[in-house]
């Protein structure tokens, strides 16, 4: 059970628009992306045998009045400890998702590191990363068309089919409905598959 | 003549020393803003894709620039098989194409991941040794340098490391020989290791052709080493020893740096006669 930690900018996000700009030229006409918004994913993984609750009061406190996470004059963040996160994650009203992850080990060793030297946390095994990417969309007949959208902008096939990660280097989760959060480690913790097993 | 075009993306930062080298060479070479009309480009005999930060390396370096229609227009060109290089984020751009490797056409096989270093995470900007490697792209960008020369290239990347995830792909890469540059140690060595290897690449890659060998992308940045006053007066070994011995010489500074060669193989290929100065 990780604690969770979400940032997003709160000024004009360039890449998400850039995206969104990307994107529309990659439709045919008739399928609308209506918006893309970036979010940061992190997650605290606890010790073997450690309750999260032992560290994650003081990791809320490290995240407040630390700028290792948040710079609070472009972001917002939501952090849920393991008792405030529920048993799964909800896209946001009206959108769908991807979860995207290096396909290298996901643990950040000099981002805990550096919280660590100057927040002992005891029982903080590892910090996880992943980016989502929330998008809006809809088709001719006014449905999001999830898995339309997720093949002309997810990963990356050719030149005009693929967009917002690259499958070599990254590995996706698809979020079209509510996640179990324990799907979510899972995702980040074991190695990422090929990507034709994704 | 031979004409090269190189396209001048938002955020590139290297178009005007990659046209001066190519000049260097005898290649009459023109900047082409990227929204052009994109028909131009067919007037060209070989293109360059320059260092630099197309749209700011947002979602990815590369993505976006790969969309282009005037980098779609290239890709068309280079079937026939004119010359390309992508040199650095030119590189990254012509990866997220799928041009290079292109082993399964119109289909992105690579990726430019971010270095993977120990304990150095980010970007790398100094200079390392490259070495050429037997390859379809030989004959276009390495006919210039001998098998067991290598020459001390600047690079300057945080996403440089060449993967797969494709064991076939990673498998035909090599057997292919489509790695024409490679990373190696000061004696010429494959770099096994940190700092020689800057980034952990498949292969100790620098540099992947594509199959038919006209399409090279490059990390390191040859432009910024085609004149012997580029080299730093402190690099060991013999091209820092030539750099020494010209110290305050100011004719001799101007003469060919150890990145000409990519530039005066590209103009052999073209059929074009070097200029005095130039490397043989």
């Amino acid at each position: 059970m990780s604690a969770v930690l979400l940032t997003r900018l709160k000024i004009t996000d360039l890449t998400a628009l850039t995206a969104l700009e990307a994107g529309r030229r990659m439709l045919p006409e008739g399928h609308a992306l209506e918006r893309i918004v970036r979010e940061e994913l992190f997650l605290f993984e606890p010790e073997s045998g450690v309750a999260p609750a032992a560290f994650e009061q003081r990791l809320h406190e490290a995240i407040e009045t630390s700028n290792f996470f948040v710079n609070p004059n472009k972001e917002r963040f939501r952090f849920l400890t393991s008792g405030q996160r529920g048993a799964t994650w909800s896209p946001p009203e009206g959108a769908w998702g991807i979860l995207a992850r290096s396909r290298d080990d996901t643990r950040d060793e000099g981002l805990r590191a550096r919280l660590l030297r100057e927040h002992p946390l005891p029982g903080l095994a590892a910090i996880r990363r992943a980016r989502a990417w929330w998008l809006w969309t809809r088709d001719a007949s006014g449905a999001p068309a999830k898995e339309y959208f997720y093949v002309r902008l997810g990963p990356l096939q050719g030149p005009s089919k693929g967009l917002l990660l690259n499958p070599h280097a990254e590995a996706s989760l698809r979020i079209f409905g509510d996640v179990a959060w324990k799907d979510v480690e899972r995702f980040l913790a074991e190695p990422a598959l090929q990507p034709a097993a994704a | 003549m031979a004409r090269a075009a190189v396209l001048q993306i938002p955020g590139v930062n290297c178009e005007y020393e990659s046209a001066r080298a190519l000049e260097a060479v005898g290649i009459e070479a023109r900047i082409i803003r990227f929204n052009e009309a994109s028909s131009v480009l067919s007037e060209f005999d070989a293109f360059v894709l320059p260092g630099g930060f197309a749209f700011q390396d947002r979602i990815r370096a590369g993505a976006v620039a790969a969309k282009l229609p005037a980098v779609e227009r290239i890709a068309r060109e280079s079937e026939s098989g004119k010359p390309v290089i992508g040199i650095c984020n030119g590189a990254q751009v012509l990866v997220e194409t799928g041009i290079v490797p292109g082993i399964h056409p119109g289909r992105v096989e690579l990726a430019l991941a971010p270095n993977r270093a120990p304990r150095r995470p980010g970007y790398q900007c100094r200079w390392i040794h490259v070495r050429p490697s037997e390859g379809p792209g030989r004959a276009t960008f390495a006919a210039t340098i001998a098998l067991d020369e290598f020459v001390p290239l600047p690079l300057a990347h945080g996403e440089g490391r060449f993967t797969t995830a494709d064991p076939d792909v990673r498998a035909r890469i090599e057997s292919q020989g489509l790695v024409l540059f490679r990373y190696v140690d000061g004696a010429g060595h494959p770099a096994d290791h940190y700092p020689d290897d800057p980034n952990g690449a498949m292969f100790q890659a620098a540099g992947i052709t594509n199959v038919a060998g006209n399409v090279l992308a490059f990390m390191p940045h040859p432009e910024r080493a085609a004149w012997l006053r580029m080299m730093p007066q402190d690099w060991p070994g013999a091209w820092g020893e030539r750099r020494r011995a010209v110290i305050g010489k100011f004719d001799a500074l101007e003469g060919a740096g150890p990145g000409r060669f990519l530039f005066a193989s590209l103009a052999k290929r073209l059929g074009v006669s070097t200029p005095q100065g130039a490397p043989a």
